[in-house]
């Protein structure tokens, strides 16, 4: 009965963990690949403000960035009544506040693989399709995104392998509740500060196996051939 | 007949632009001037990619850089830059599809080379199923040339195309580029440094150097121009005859063309009787003598008349325009300039208006004599 019990809670948290991830790199997709094409393509001096910006959360220890959080999640800023407003609930300690944290740290690590991608695939390919009739969405979708699906694929596998992996910020913004915001790596830190080492062997092994596959799979498959690949 | 008007002003880098051109809607036109002078980079304007350039580029009465900016990607100009380009996760025959879906500028039915014919004339056929990684230098070029003119532009933008063709296939691309010219009327604009090229192809050639046009006509005019000249340098000095095939000798391969009723022998057989031929010949190859030579040792004997004497300052050459003479109507027909030591024009009396002969070994020319009509 106790072991069922506590692969209840385990479990949870691996799903809440996965759910997260998912969640967070699909809204990577759509907010970070945009970011990689401006970045990767626009000349201008001003686009440095923008890479810093988006390259701070690789930098700053995560207490920095959640403490932040806390501040501008909180229910009194008109981020949080706005968010109270559309939900009924507030950013803090909810799933959707550890969503779009997880969104603000993990970006980039979705920005930075896409961005080289797209800088290796260079300028002169993408006018070579402006001068063949292509236009620009054309372009990004024919020839810009088949070329730099190895770049999408490692932006993905980092993204949400950091997303995974990521214990002060969800601590913080998310609280670990149980059932709710409680991910595997504060379920570990959960096991072992009762001491219960059995516990926390299994759910950490379990990432370190996947983690490992992980980025296994994507160093093999970045030595196969890139192109020729449909 | 112009359809085509380009102006580029501006700073890149440290070249100044002021470049003003009605471009021929016919025929091929080629951009020449040394390294650096901009030649890359009025083209791209044309095309649509000019960077902090100001431009005027009309086609066919429509201002393409109005308020109303036509974009490169609605421009019905075939581009081919420097660094050709192949999109490599698409096969050889899908990179051409590619162009081919998108044709949007199909703007006159005679304009249109059915693509079987281009696959045939460049020789694709064995690379259509393989990835641009697999392909040489020489055959990536051909497969980007193809996939330009499948997008059936009005006009054709070649920037150095031939840089990284061997010499034995340059001269059937040469011969492929003017087929397209002539038969499907497409004008061409192209770059090159290489006078062999030129001579081969231009039918105009528009000077340029530090981004302004120095100078503008047809070729047989500008090479015999000192402004022409001063860019190539004296070493590359050399004058173009277009003469027709009048008989060839399988036995000793050489054929006898018809230069203005006068003959010169080449070497090789590059085309059969009645067809026009060009040659290129350096300046320093060509003997000059004031009275004709009872028994010359070389093949070559012309006659002709002492236009323009160029003696240079601080060299020991002096350089002469002759005009060749038409033995049948005894009129000044094509031009041919001449190196000589100044010391010998001086031994050899010569002066403007003077009747010469000039001698030619059929040694010094140029293999490469294309077809050219």
């Amino acid at each position: 009965m106790e072991i069922y019990n506590l692969l209840s809670s385990d479990i949870s948290a691996i799903f809440i963990t996965l759910k997260l991830a998912l969640i967070t790199c699909f809204f990577l997709a759509i907010i970070g690949t945009p970011l990689a094409y401006y970045l990767a393509f626009e000349s201008k001096r001003s686009k440095s403000f923008l890479e810093a910006i988006v390259t701070l959360p690789l930098v700053l220890p995560p207490t920095v960035i959640g403490f932040y959080l806390i501040v501008f999640f909180s229910p009194d800023t008109s981020l949080g009544k706005f968010f109270i407003m559309l939900t009924g609930e507030q950013l803090i300690f909810s799933f959707h506040g550890l969503v779009l944290a997880s969104i603000i740290y993990s970006l980039p690590f979705w920005v930075q693989p896409l961005q080289s991608s797209f800088e290796k695939i260079g300028k002169d390919t993408i006018r070579t399709a402006y001068t063949l009739g292509a236009s620009p969405l054309d372009t990004f979708k024919n020839i810009i995104i088949p070329l730099s699906k190895r770049g999408f694929l490692t932006s993905f596998i980092i993204s949400f392998a950091h997303t995974m992996g990521e214990f002060g910020i969800v601590l913080m913004v998310g609280g670990g509740i149980h059932g709710k915001t409680k991910v595997i790596a504060i379920s570990i830190y959960d096991h072992v500060e009762q001491l219960s080492f059995g516990k926390a062997h299994f759910l950490a092994a379990g990432m370190l196996i996947l983690s490992f596959i992980i980025l296994l799979s994507l160093f093999y498959s970045n030595r196969t051939r890139v192109v020729g690949i449909k | 007949m112009t359809d085509l008007y380009a102006r580029v002003e501006g700073k890149v880098g440290n070249i100044t632009f002021n470049f003003e051109h009605s471009f021929n809607s016919k025929g091929i036109t080629v951009l020449y001037g040394p390294n650096g002078a901009g030649k890359s980079t009025i083209i791209s304007a044309i095309a649509g990619f000019s960077k902090n350039l100001k431009t005027t580029i009309t086609y066919k009465n429509v201002d393409f850089e109005s308020s109303n900016k036509v974009p490169a990607y609605k421009r019905p100009f075939g581009t081919m830059f420097q660094n050709p380009i192949l999109f490599e996760h698409l096969k050889i025959k899908d990179n051409l599809e590619f162009a081919e879906k998108r044709k949007k500028f199909s703007i006159n039915s005679e304009k249109i080379i059915p693509k079987k014919e281009l696959i045939d004339h460049l020789d694709l056929v064995p690379l259509l199923e393989r990835y641009p990684e697999d392909l040489s230098g020489g055959e990536k070029l051909r497969v980007v040339l193809a996939r330009t003119i499948l997008t059936k532009p009005a006009y054709l933008f070649l920037d150095e195309p031939m840089s990284e063709i061997d010499i034995r296939y340059k001269a059937k691309l040469l011969i492929f580029l003017k087929m397209i010219n002539r038969k499907y009327k497409i004008p061409i604009l192209y770059i090159t440094h290489s006078l062999e090229e030129i001579s081969q192809i231009a039918d105009e050639l528009i000077l340029i150097n530090k981004g302004k046009k120095i100078d503008y006509g047809i070729l047989p005019e500008i090479l015999n121009n000192k402004s022409f000249q001063s860019l190539i340098g004296k070493f590359e000095s050399s004058s173009v005859l277009e003469g027709t095939v009048i008989a060839s000798n399988d036995l000793l391969n050489i054929t006898t063309l018809d230069i203005n009723g006068q003959k010169l022998i080449i070497p090789g057989n590059p085309a059969s009787e009645g067809n026009n031929i060009r040659v290129r010949i350096r300046s320093r190859d060509i003997l000059v003598s004031p009275i004709k030579l009872t028994s010359p040792v070389v093949e070559n004997e012309l006659e002709g008349l002492i236009l323009k004497v160029e003696k240079e300052n601080n060299t020991a050459f002096t350089e002469v325009v002759i005009a060749l003479v038409n033995s049948k109507t005894n009129e000044l027909a094509q031009k041919i300039r001449a190196r000589v030591t100044t010391y010998n024009y001086q031994k050899l009396n010569l002066n403007e208006n003077s009747r010469v002969f000039v001698y030619i070994s059929s040694v010094s020319i140029d293999r490469q004599a294309y077809q050219s009509n």
